[in-house]
This record gives C-alpha cells, sequence and structure tokens, in this order.
C-alpha cells in the first residue's frame, strides 16, 4: 500500500475506534459516576450528569458492610486457576485436534459444543448431588472443577481455530530440526499463538469472573462466596442499591483491564511480526 | 510416532490436575467441632441490613447450646427460591431453617421442600398468630411454616399536596382518581399514583387488591377459576385507565417497588401503593418527603363498604425435612415468633409482627402509622393454597401486564389468563 | 494430548448431561426423598411443541439471536479491521473496549434498567434535552422496544468478544498475501473481499457460534429488564425452561425445554459452520 493509502486507514482506524470507545464508555461512566453520588442524588430527577457532591461512601459500605474484599479475593482465586487449568489443558487438546491424526475429531468437536451449550438450569440439580457425595460443598474445587469443565470446550475450539490457521510449513521445519512434538508445541506454536490463547484465556477467565449459579448453590458459606453472589445479597428484598452494586461492579471490573493491560503485547503478536518468513 | 511421549504427557497433566483438585481441597472449609448444636439460618436480607444478626444475637445470648449460623440468601425472591430448592431437593441437610415467602407452602409442602410442624409445635403455639396467618401457612391440614413477619399493601399519600388542595385523604379508588387529577391541573407533582406494574409476582398482589375491591375472585368456592367475571373486567378496566388518564406514568407498566418507591420518594407523585418499608423508606433523612407523608388502608371502589384490601405479603420460617437438628430448629423458630424477638422485630426494625400480642400492643401501634393502621385493615391473601401458585401468579401478572400495556383489550387478557389459570391448576404444563 | 481435557470434560459434564436428558424423559416428582421418576416417553416434549408460550418463546429468542449475531458480526468485524495495524494505544484501547464484555451480565441489566427507567432513566432525559423527544420514551413499555432495548444492551456487551475472536483471526493473515494482492492491482475493497473474508472463514464461523450460543442462553437481560414482560413478549427459551424448573418445578418439561434449546443451538451452529465453510475438525486442506 502506498504511505497515502496507509495513512487514510489509519485515520480511518482512528475514527472508528474513538467511535466505538465513546460509545462504549458512555454507559460505563455512568455507571462509574453513579457509584460516586450518594443515594439521594442516584435517584434524583432528572439526573446529575457528574456527581454533585461526590461521595466515596458507596465504596466504603461496599467494603465495609458487604465485606466485598473476601468476594474478590474468592473470585480472583477460583478465575485464575479455573483460567490456567484451562489454557494448558486446551492449547494441548486443541493442538492435538488441529494437527495430529486423530480420528472422529467432527465428533468431537460437536460433541465440545454441546456440552458447552448444555443449559446451567438443568444440569445444576445432579452437579449439586456430586458435589455434596464428594463433600465439596463450601470449597473452591466445587467452582474450579466445573468452570474448567464447562469453559475448556469452548476455549478449545477457540484455539484449534486459530492453531489450524497457523502454517504447517512451521511444525515441518521443527520436526526436521528434531523437535518433539512438545518441543513444537511450547516453542514454535504457543508463542506464534498468544492472540488465540489470549482470547481463550480472556474468555476463560471473564466466564468464570461473572458465572452466578453454580456459586450461588455450591457455596453457601459466605467465607466461600465469590463477587456476583455478593452483589445479589446486597440491598434487601424492594430495593436496588444501585449505588454500592455499581461500586461493586466498578471495582470488579479493574482485575481484568489490568490483566489486558499486562497481556497487551499478546494480543497484537503472532504472525504479522514476521515470524513466518523464512 | 511420538505416541508414548503423548501418553506420558497425558498422565502429566492428568496428575497436574488432580494437584489442582488436592491443593483445592486444602482451602475447604474445616468442619468445627464442640459441645453447641450448630444450625444453619438461609434467609434474603430483610429491608434492614442488620435484623438477622441482630436477632441472632438475642437469640444466643438465652440459648448458648445452640449456634446459628446466617446463610445469607440473594434479593431476588426467585433466585432465592432456585437455591433452595435445589440444595433440599438434592438432599442436603443444609440449611436447617429458612426464611420464605409466604406463597410457597403448598408449592414447598408438595415436593416435600419443608417439614410438616404441626408434629414439633403444640397446637397453642399456632394461636399465638395473628388471625389468618397460620391459615395462609396451612396445606392439607398441616401447617408448614411459622409466620415470622407479615407485610401488606398500604396507600401512602402526600399530607402537604392534599392540604395545598385542599382534597380529602381519598377513601375511594375514584376519590384518588379524581384527587390525582386535580393535582395534576394544579401542576403541584409530576405524578398522580405509582404502583407496581411489571410483569412479575407484585403485580399479582396489587391486582388481588383491585379484584377483591371490586368483588371478584380468582378461584370460586369449587376452584374453578372465574377471572373473567364482570368484577374484574372492572377492575382492570380501572386499572388501565390510571395510565391512560395520565394518573399514573406509562411507565408504570415497568415498575416494581424500587421503581414507584424512588419516583414517590423524588417527590414526584401524590401516592404510592406499597409494603411496610416504604413508610422508614420514605422518612430516611435525604428523600424530598420527609415529614410529608400519610399512610392508609388501602381505598376500595366507590358505593363499597371501606377500607379497600390490602394484600398480605412477608415471610415464615421453614424446616428443611433432611435437618438433622430438629429440635435445636424447632427452639430457634419459637423464640423468632415469641413476644420477645417479635417486639425487637416491631420496634427496632419497623417490620409488622405476626405475634398477635405484639402486633396488637398499643406500644408498639404508637412507633409508626404503618403499625398503627395494620389492624383496620381488611387483607386478602394470593390464591396460594395449590402446589402450582407459580403457575397460577404467572398466568395472573402476564395477562394483566400484557393488557396494562395496551397489547390485549381487557376482555381478551382475562379470557386468556382464565383458560391459563384452567390448565395451571393441572400438573406438567409450561 | 486430547484425552486429559476429554477426560476432565466427560468426568464432570456427562454423567449431569445423562442424568438431565433421562429427566426430560420422565415424569418427576419431587418429595422428601427426592425425585421420584416415572417414564413417560416423549410427553414431556409434546407439552413443550403445544404450549404457545414456547412457541412465542422461540421465535423471539430465534429473532433476537439472528439480528444481534449479524449485527455483532458487522459491528465487530469493522472495529477488528480498524485496529489490526500499529495505531498508538492500541493495548489501552482494546481493555478499554473489553470493559462491557466483563460486567456480570445482572449488573449491567441493572445498569441498563437505571439507564432506561421511564422517569429517572438518563437516556429519556437526554432525548429530552436534546429536543429529540417531547415525553419520555417508555423504552421498556412496548414489546417491539423492549425487545430493541434488550438488543441494543446485548451488542454493547459482546461485541467487544467478537471484535476479540475476529482480530485474533486477523493476525493469521499473513501480509505478504495482502502485497501479492496489491502487485496484482487490486484496491482496499477487491483485496478484503479477495484476501481477507476468505482467510478469516474460520474465526467469523467461530465468532457465530459463540454469539449463538450466548443469544440461545439469553437470561438475565429480561429477567432483569422487563422480567419477559410486556406480557410475554420478551421471554425468552432459557427464561422458560429456568421458570419451569425453578419457579414452577415442572422438571420434566423444564429439562425438555433445555434439551430442545440444544438441538436448535446445534443446527443452528451447523449451517453457521457450512455458511462461513469453515472446517469442523477433519485435517485441514
Amino acid at each position: 500500500m502506498s504511505k497515502a493509502q496507509l495513512l487514510t486507514r489509519k485515520w480511518i482506524g482512528y475514527i472508528v475506534l474513538i467511535l466505538m470507545l465513546l460509545i462504549i464508555i458512555a454507559p460505563f461512566y455512568w455507571m462509574v459516576i453513579t457509584s460516586l453520588k450518594s443515594n439521594n442524588e442516584i435517584s434524583a430527577i432528572p439526573p446529575s450528569m457528574f456527581p454533585i457532591h461526590p461521595t466515596f461512601s458507596q465504596y466504603t459500605q461496599t467494603f465495609g458492610q458487604f465485606g466485598f474484599g473476601i468476594y474478590f479475593r474468592n473470585s480472583l482465586i477460583v478465575s485464575i486457576i479455573s483460567t490456567i487449568v484451562v489454557v494448558i489443558l486446551a492449547s494441548l487438546a486443541s493442538y492435538a485436534i488441529a494437527r495430529l491424526p486423530i480420528r472422529g475429531k467432527t465428533f468431537i468437536m460437536v460433541t465440545l459444543l454441546v456440552i458447552s451449550t448444555f443449559p446451567q438450569v438443568s444440569v445444576i440439580s445432579p452437579l449439586f448431588v456430586i458435589m455434596e457425595h464428594l463433600g465439596w460443598l463450601n470449597s473452591y474445587q466445587a467452582l474450579i472443577i466445573p468452570y474448567v469443565a464447562f469453559n475448556l470446550p469452548f476455549a478449545i475450539w477457540i484455539m484449534r481455530t486459530y492453531f489450524a490457521g497457523i502454517p504447517r510449513e512451521l511444525d515441518e521445519a521443527a520436526r526436521v530440526d528434531g523437535a518433539g512434538v512438545l518441543t513444537t508445541v511450547f516453542r514454535i506454536i504457543l508463542p506464534l499463538s498468544t492472540p488465540g490463547l489470549f482470547t481463550g484465556a480472556i474468555f476463560t477467565f471473564v466466564a468464570c469472573w461473572t458465572e452466578f449459579f453454580f456459586a450461588l448453590v455450591f457455596n453457601t458459606d459466605n467465607s466461600f462466596r465469590t463477587i456476583p453472589v455478593g452483589i445479589a445479597l446486597f440491598g434487601g428484598q424492594f430495593t436496588i442499591p444501585y449505588g454500592t452494586i455499581f461500586a461493586a461492579s466498578t471495582v470488579a471490573v479493574l482485575p481484568i483491564v489490568i490483566l489486558v493491560l499486562i497481556f497487551q503485547k499478546w494480543v497484537v503478536a503472532g504472525l504479522t511480526s514476521g515470524a513466518v518468513k523464512g | 510416532m511420538k505416541k508414548s511421549l503423548l501418553v506420558s504427557m497425558s498422565v502429566l497433566s492428568a496428575s497436574a490436575m488432580t494437584m489442582t483438585i488436592m491443593t483445592g481441597s486444602a482451602f475447604a472449609s474445616a468442619k468445627h467441632s464442640s459441645a453447641v448444636t450448630t444450625i444453619d439460618w438461609a434467609a434474603s436480607p430483610i429491608s434492614n441490613v442488620g435484623i438477622r444478626k441482630a436477632l441472632i444475637q438475642l437469640f444466643e445470648k438465652t440459648h448458648p447450646n445452640i449456634h446459628v449460623r446466617l446463610t445469607s440468601q440473594p434479593t431476588n425472591t426467585d433466585t432465592n427460591r432456585a437455591s433452595l430448592a435445589t440444595e433440599i431437593s438434592g438432599g442436603s441437610a443444609t440449611p436447617d431453617v429458612f426464611m420464605g415467602d409466604v406463597v410457597w407452602p403448598g408449592q414447598f409442602a408438595s415436593a416435600g421442600l419443608a417439614l410438616p410442624l404441626n408434629h414439633y409445635f403444640p397446637k397453642s403455639y399456632f394461636n399465638s398468630f395473628a388471625p389468618g396467618l397460620v391459615q395462609g401457612a396451612t396445606y392439607k391440614g398441616k401447617v408448614y411454616g411459622a409466620p415470622f413477619f407479615m407485610d401488606a399493601g398500604f396507600l401512602y399519600y402526600r399530607k402537604d399536596l392534599l392540604a395545598k388542595a385542599h382534597l380529602p385523604v381519598p377513601k375511594t379508588w375514584e376519590q384518588l382518581a379524581n384527587d390525582s387529577k386535580v393535582l395534576l391541573k394544579k401542576h403541584l407533582v409530576r405524578y398522580g399514583f405509582v404502583w407496581e406494574g411489571a410483569s412479575y409476582e407484585g403485580l399479582t398482589c396489587n391486582w388481588m387488591e383491585y379484584l377483591t375491591d371490586a368483588g371478584g375472585q380468582v378461584f370460586n368456592a369449587a376452584g374453578k377459576p372465574v377471572m373473567n367475571s364482570p368484577a374484574a373486567v372492572k377492575a382492570l378496566t380501572f386499572m388501565r385507565s390510571l395510565i391512560a388518564s395520565g394518573v399514573s406514568p406509562k411507565s408504570v407498566t415497568t415498575f416494581q417497588e424500587p421503581q414507584a418507591m424512588n419516583v414517590f420518594n423524588a417527590g414526584d407523585a401524590a401516592f404510592l401503593r406499597n409494603w411496610d418499608y416504604a413508610w422508614s423508606n420514605s422518612q430516611t433523612k435525604g428523600t424530598s418527603v420527609v415529614g410529608k407523608v400519610g399512610v392508609v388502608p388501602m381505598p376500595t371502589f366507590a358505593g363499597k363498604k371501606g377500607p379497600g384490601y390490602g394484600n398480605i405479603g412477608g415471610w415464615n420460617l421453614y424446616i428443611n425435612p433432611h435437618s438433622k437438628n430438629i429440635q435445636a430448629d424447632v427452639t430457634f423458630i419459637k423464640w423468632m415468633t415469641s413476644v420477645q424477638a417479635q417486639t425487637v422485630l416491631a420496634s427496632k426494625y419497623s417490620e409488622i409482627p405476626t405475634n398477635n400480642q405484639v402486633q396488637h400492643d398499643p406500644k408498639i401501634k404508637k412507633l409508626n402509622p404503618v403499625l398503627a393502621i395494620v389492624g383496620s385493615e381488611h387483607l386478602v391473601p394470593r390464591p396460594a393454597q395449590s402446589p402450582n401458585y407459580p403457575k397460577v401468579s404467572s398466568a395472573i401478572y402476564q395477562n394483566v401486564n400484557a393488557a396494562l400495556s395496551g397489547q390485549v383489550s381487557v376482555q381478551t387478557a382475562l379470557n386468556n389468563a382464565n383458560s391459563q389459570l384452567a390448565s395451571a391448576s393441572s400438573s406438567s404444563s409450561l | 494430548m486430547v484425552s486429559p481435557a476429554l477426560l476432565f470434560v466427560a468426568l464432570v459434564t456427562l454423567f449431569p448431561i445423562g442424568y438431565s436428558i433421562w429427566m426430560s424423559l420422565n415424569h418427576i416428582q419431587s418429595s422428601t426423598n427426592g425425585f421420584q421418576f416415572s417414564f413417560a416417553g416423549l410427553s414431556n416434549y409434546k407439552i413443550v411443541f403445544n404450549s404457545p408460550l414456547f412457541h412465542q418463546a422461540l421465535i423471539f429468542t430465534i429473532v433476537y439471536a439472528v439480528v444481534t449475531v449479524l449485527v455483532e458480526l458487522v459491528l465487530g468485524l469493522l472495529v477488528a479491521l480498524a485496529i489490526n495495524q500499529p495505531i498508538k494505544g492500541r493495548g489501552f484501547a482494546i481493555a478499554i473496549m473489553l470493559i462491557p464484555w466483563t460486567l456480570i451480565t445482572v449488573i449491567s441489566a441493572q445498569m441498563w434498567g437505571y439507564i432506561y427507567n421511564g422517569v429517572y432513566g438518563v437516556l429519556d432525559y437526554l432525548m429530552q434535552s436534546l429536543h429529540l423527544i417531547n415525553s419520555p420514551i417508555v423504552w421498556l413499555g412496548t414489546p417491539n422496544l423492549a425487545t430493541i432495548s434488550i438488543m441494543i444492551a446485548d451488542v454493547w456487551k459482546t461485541t467487544p468478544f467478537v471484535t476479540m475472536i475476529l482480530l485474533a483471526g486477523l493476525q493469521l493473515i499473513p501480509s505478504d498475501l495482502y502485497e501479492a494482492a496489491k502487485i496484482d492491482g487490486a484496491g482496499a475493497f477487491r483485496s478484503f473481499f479477495s484476501v481477507t473474508l476468505p482467510l478469516l472463514r474460520p474465526s467469523l464461523a467461530l465468532a457465530a457460534l459463540f454469539r449463538i450460543l450466548q443469544a440461545f442462553g439469553l437470561f438475565d437481560l429480561p429477567f432483569v429488564l422487563t422480567g419477559g414482560g410486556p406480557g410475554t413478549s420478551t421471554m425468552s427459551i432459557a427464561m422458560l425452561a429456568y421458570k419451569a424448573i425453578f419457579n414452577d418445578f415442572e422438571y420434566g418439561p423444564g429439562t425438555a425445554v433445555a434439551v430442545i434449546t440444544v438441538l436448535i443451538i446445534l443446527i443452528m451452529s451447523l449451517i453457521s459452520i457450512k455458511a462461513f465453510r469453515a472446517q469442523v475438525g477433519e485435517v485441514e486442506e
């Protein structure tokens, strides 16, 4: 492309991006500033576009009275462990499915799809009974194990799609050099597929971070409850405490934003860096 | 090929998985053992967050050999029921005692999710409650829940606005509509009357009030659905006219309690239909209506003997049939419904006590205007004496809401409701 | 290499899934001793297929899925293309972009409920201040508006993740292909249709698949925003299954709805895979 063309493309890129960000930020802005308002300002008519008397009371209440810190810690533990397990298992499985001669791949992929789509409402009762018999109610594994199992299938789908797009010549070149399957996966394929890994990981992390129903039913002890359940206990039967739930969700968004910022190189690494050539 | 490597790798990651599981179990909660009996009480937050813990503390002071562990349940009643049903039908021994809605006895009894209490409590115990409450917790001759605190629909109004316009407090629905129109015409307020009109359980509660005022019923004495009666037409036509005439905002068909409450608290409505909590909620420091609010029993239709009907709400205490500590559960429930606990509930947290003696105690009645008028209101329960009450209720609120939002005519909505009510009472339907 | 993953998934999921399929074939009475099963053949399925509520929920869900999937694919592709180039602050932009996706759905539903509120909602307020409307619009008050409002909330939340999938796919397209196309004299549009789109097919299929799964599981947004109303016009099939199982204790018909949902998702997924001619599992090329 000529320089001028590249430049236009870049400008279009900026404009689309800025528009998109504005649309995304607007509702979120509303959530954040609501979390900085007092309860009376929150239900004021007309609404104030920025907090007139900004206050952190919603946040102190969230962490103090509602003990949000415990929920936050539990969510971190459960989501991080689940994500790591999923990424390890899924990257191996999806490499094998994408590359190795295994029979019945279509069957495996479709079965995985069915499993990941099976509505939670109909599997929760039998799962509860299993957890109870194992004595796992009120524990971290009560969540980690189902989260891994129900998120693995789609993570495999994501990563397989990505691995399948990586030129086969790379594997073969590595094999000629005498590398085994594992070395090929860890030295050649994975470093090239960070965008695919990232997508799979962020999918899993968010799914675990936001899961409600398993967490509600399997862990009833307050010391094992996670963020989504914790927030559902705020307020009373007839009140929606917008201030505290928005404060809690604003805090809940932070770890993921931080993770994305840490791993941002991964999102856009991969083949464009020119590693394929040669 | 590297087959052997593949095998060893799968073993490796499998053992890694087991490791994860093992380290996971290290986190599992340690079960502490001691001489005292520990019972688990599952309860959603009551309007004032501190009530549950305060009551537990008082109980443990007088009963040092019973320790009560609170499991906080979700504030959403449906979600609350879903988790309790999954746990108890899965055979779980916890929670031992759970706080459940007054409309649950039929459903929970027939599904084996609640223990019949008659065997564990003396007959005289059930006479300590305000009339009608035990009957509401009874299914096929057995009592399944001990009434813990009750609730009812009330009419809240703005004293200052009525005084400004020299209007009396409405005793009839027609009067309420006219008062609203006068206030709106004088631009004294933005909306006349706000209530709960969204497609959910609360609309069934609102509907029962209008329907009963108009002389109608959901089921007749023989158990046949009769929701397409002329009385029902009158009730629904009136509700629709509230919206059409601008007395109620159009968005009232999307209102649940919080939305209606917020409009009233912001000073934008002259009248509000809401539960007991609305009194203290409206008088919280910082709302626009502190000191300007009055509360009366619900109005009725012109020509009927007032006051009108308020729908019964509130919560019971139930025992999990799989509980291993039934004696302790019974002790706990007895105490929670005792004069001491009920007095605390009423005086400190302005909940309506279920204990008859406390409810009629003049000292309690003086505490706030809602407690003062509870005894004088006519009460109507929802048609909950059926294992299929949730389907009965959704047949009501879905169709009433469809009519209110103008999707179907009053007559069509009521005909639909009636035929759905007929199939709802049979089992196995959607 | 596949086996650890498959074993894990199988161990945890096969029993519950088999159990709930078995439930859908039985008449179930919950009792103090647990569920009492009596085999009922396909009668639960008959109940479901004869239920007008199911028909309505199915139509709503399909319309909802088709519209949101298409909108999100187009929007997601647009944004993915825009940021698939070295732009300053891209990592930061992506982090911001993912915020809606990371919000707990119930909370984002509460947030939209607060925004859409017909009395003190900020949307009506802004539109009135800009003189776009004279009186507040009740966003959740009529079937069409409520459907659109729910769709907007969904597009807002889910497009970022579609973008991520497509962006990962775009990374796989080697830049020399574009250069080759340019040498052949292809303009930006031609090279998009002759290079980008064909090579992006697997990712598009994946994104469509992901969206179909999500759309058929639609629950939290209508559960919080409308409760399925007005009337039953925004009742999704996932809500119907939830209501049947957890509100009405109709375990048989409820699990039947769940099984039917899975079958429909499966069919729609296979169609979308076919449509994008992406390969499911056999060895490529």
